[in-house]
């Protein structure tokens, strides 16, 4: 089962997902250099790769791969952060082969490198167009946590907070709370 | 590539760079953009040494048309009309699809009759992209006769389209909460007229085309997909269920209220095109199945929520999506909102993408008329592939 799967990756997090409210069962974060492991491990369990696709946020770029599986069907979103002055993370396209073109499209529309995806032409865009067009602005940016549905973590290593909403409102929120307590 | 004699460089971005590694003494042929199929505007880069296909590969991006940047300047509902574009097979699935993810989102519960509505013209549509799929294939093997039966069976349908959803092709007739017209008399005697029709023609085409032995001479046999290949490329829908695969997201992830009605997913051993042929030919049978069961229960009600979002309408944040099974293979819409005014990101998975990524590993070695034969069987609709 998927557990075990994640049991044997060096993850950031493992979170359950509501799959009523948001279609998926698992959100695991991993770093970049887990990726082309967990993607192994997820082919011989027999997964199959719905997608690949990115979403530009404050903190980097998240990459997120969503896997499958037909006899269990099983919606895993793996993401891996990567920062934006350096989008790139290794190819699982050895892996699973249909992996080239969705990792081609990221790129196309987020300007992600993806190292050794073997042909790492423009797929839907033109060649020759220097523009990302699904990259945002600075300002139009939104952290992650404000984007996410709330899931139920079940691990995350220390320091992770992904997925923890801005501190600065949670500690205006202390201050008034603070400010009212003693009538000031 | 470099033409020694004129001592030009010929070719765009894409044949140079399939050139490179080209062998001696192949030829290097584009099959497309522009080719008398109605694929739509694909084209494949071939290497040919005489007439085996050395390598192929697909160069997309002649329709593509950014749908998902557009999904950024418009509100969802205003987004709506998109879904019809993107795949003009089974536009009634991606509406479900993108419908079902802004219903997830906002929590909203579709009425029941509205959900019979989505059943029935889905299933509908499952059978116009079928008989299109299934002439223009023919088409593609060389004969000229099916195309024009499967467009007469077609017109009957579309009358019956016509009346829930106003359009003949590109539906966007799902609104986020319900659908938008409801089913009346008129269609209900169409209907009742054209499933015993139908019934009476699919025989007659089993006859004529099925078991052809010109036909069965060009796909059986031709494109033998093993499962290890499907679950590498992500191929799904009756490229999957061709190869043995009994993988319909109607009943993996059930929605709506298919557990209601009493039918069958074909699912075929063999993986080659006759395999995935045969698919969808039943389809269209257990489709009929489906919508017959489905007048018969009807219920009735509303056909949209109260207080259905308009333009206006923000989605709460968070993430969603819907699943739903094309006639092509899993649909998802995933939608990311941040609770303003547009999304923030929406993701369109066409399952027609992942079928068509293996088509370069398929063709290998193959004869040019046989790599024809396969991409016809992938039954591709390249506006869901470009979005």
């Amino acid at each position: 089962m998927m557990e075990t799967v994640f049991d044997q990756l060096s993850t950031q997090c493992v979170a359950k997902c509501d799959y009523a409210k948001t279609g998926l069962h698992w959100s695991v974060f991993l770093p970049a250099s887990e990726i082309v492991r967990a993607a192994k491990l997820l082919y011989k369990e027999e997964c199959f790769l719905e997608d690949i696709t990115a979403i530009d946020v404050k903190e980097g770029y998240l990459v997120v791969y969503r896997f499958n599986h037909m006899d269990r069907p099983c919606r895993v979103a793996l993401r891996v952060l990567v920062p934006h002055a350096a989008p790139k993370l290794p190819s699982i396209s050895h892996v699973f082969h249909g992996a080239e073109w969705h990792e081609r499209e990221t790129h196309d529309f987020y300007g992600i490198e993806f190292s050794d995806n073997p042909n790492l032409v423009p797929l839907l865009l033109p060649a020759d167009l220097d523009v990302h067009p699904l990259q945002k602005e600075e300002g139009a940016r939104a952290s992650l946590a404000d984007l996410l549905t709330p899931c139920e973590v079940l691990r995350a290593e220390p320091g992770f907070d992904l997925l923890t909403p801005k501190a600065e409102e949670e500690g205006k929120k202390a201050k008034t709370a603070g400010a009212e307590a003693t009538g000031a | 590539m470099r033409n020694e004699k004129l001592d030009l460089v010929t070719g765009d971005f894409y044949t140079q760079n399939f050139q490179k590694g080209a062998r001696e003494n192949t030829l290097i042929l584009n099959l497309g953009p522009q080719h008398p199929s109605t694929h739509g505007v694909l084209r494949v880069l071939l290497e040919l040494d005489g007439e085996y296909v050395l390598r192929a590969e697909p160069v997309l991006g002649y329709l593509h048309r950014m749908h998902e940047k557009m999904a950024e300047v418009k509100t969802l509902v205003q987004y709506m009309p998109n879904m019809g574009r993107v795949d003009y097979g089974h536009p009634l699935a991606w509406n479900w699809a993108f419908a079902g993810a802004a219903e997830r989102l906002g929590g909203i519960e579709v009425p029941e009759r509205a959900e019979f509505i989505r059943v029935i013209s889905t299933e509908l549509n499952r059978i116009t992209s079928h008989l299109l799929w299934w002439g223009a294939y023919i088409l593609d093997l060389g004969a000229f006769t099916p195309i024009m039966y499967a467009f007469d069976d077609r017109e009957r349908l579309l009358d019956m389209l016509q009346i829930l959803t106003g359009s003949r092709l590109t539906y966007s007739s799902f609104r986020i909460g319900g659908v938008c017209a409801d089913i009346n008399d008129k269609f209900i005697e169409l209907c009742k007229d054209f499933i015993p029709y139908m019934r009476s023609r699919l025989p007659m085409y089993k006859a004529l085309v099925t078991d052809n032995i010109i036909l069965r001479k060009r796909v059986e046999e031709i494109g033998v997909f093993d499962q290890d290949m499907i679950r590498r490329y992500g191929a799904t829908g009756p490229v999957a269920r061709g190869s043995g695969i009994d993988y319909d997201v109607r009943r993996a992830e059930p929605y709506s209220v298919y557990d209601r009605f009493d039918w069958q997913v074909p699912v075929y051993q063999k993986g080659d095109a006759m395999a995935r042929y045969l698919v969808r030919l039943d389809e269209i049978e257990q489709s009929m199945r489906i919508v017959e069961q489905a007048l018969a229960q009807l219920p009735e009600g509303k056909i949209i929520v109260d207080k259905a979002p308009k333009y206006t309408w923000k989605a709460p944040k968070g993430e969603a999506c819907f699943p739903v099974e094309g006639g092509r293979g899993l649909i998802a819409v995933h939608v990311i909102s941040d609770g303003g005014k547009t999304p923030y990101k929406i993701k369109l998975r066409a399952p027609g993408f992942s079928n068509l990524s293996l088509f370069a590993e398929a063709s290998r070695g193959t004869l040019l008329a046989d790599s024809v034969a396969i991409l016809g069987s992938l039954d591709l609709i390249i506006p869901e592939i470009d979005r």
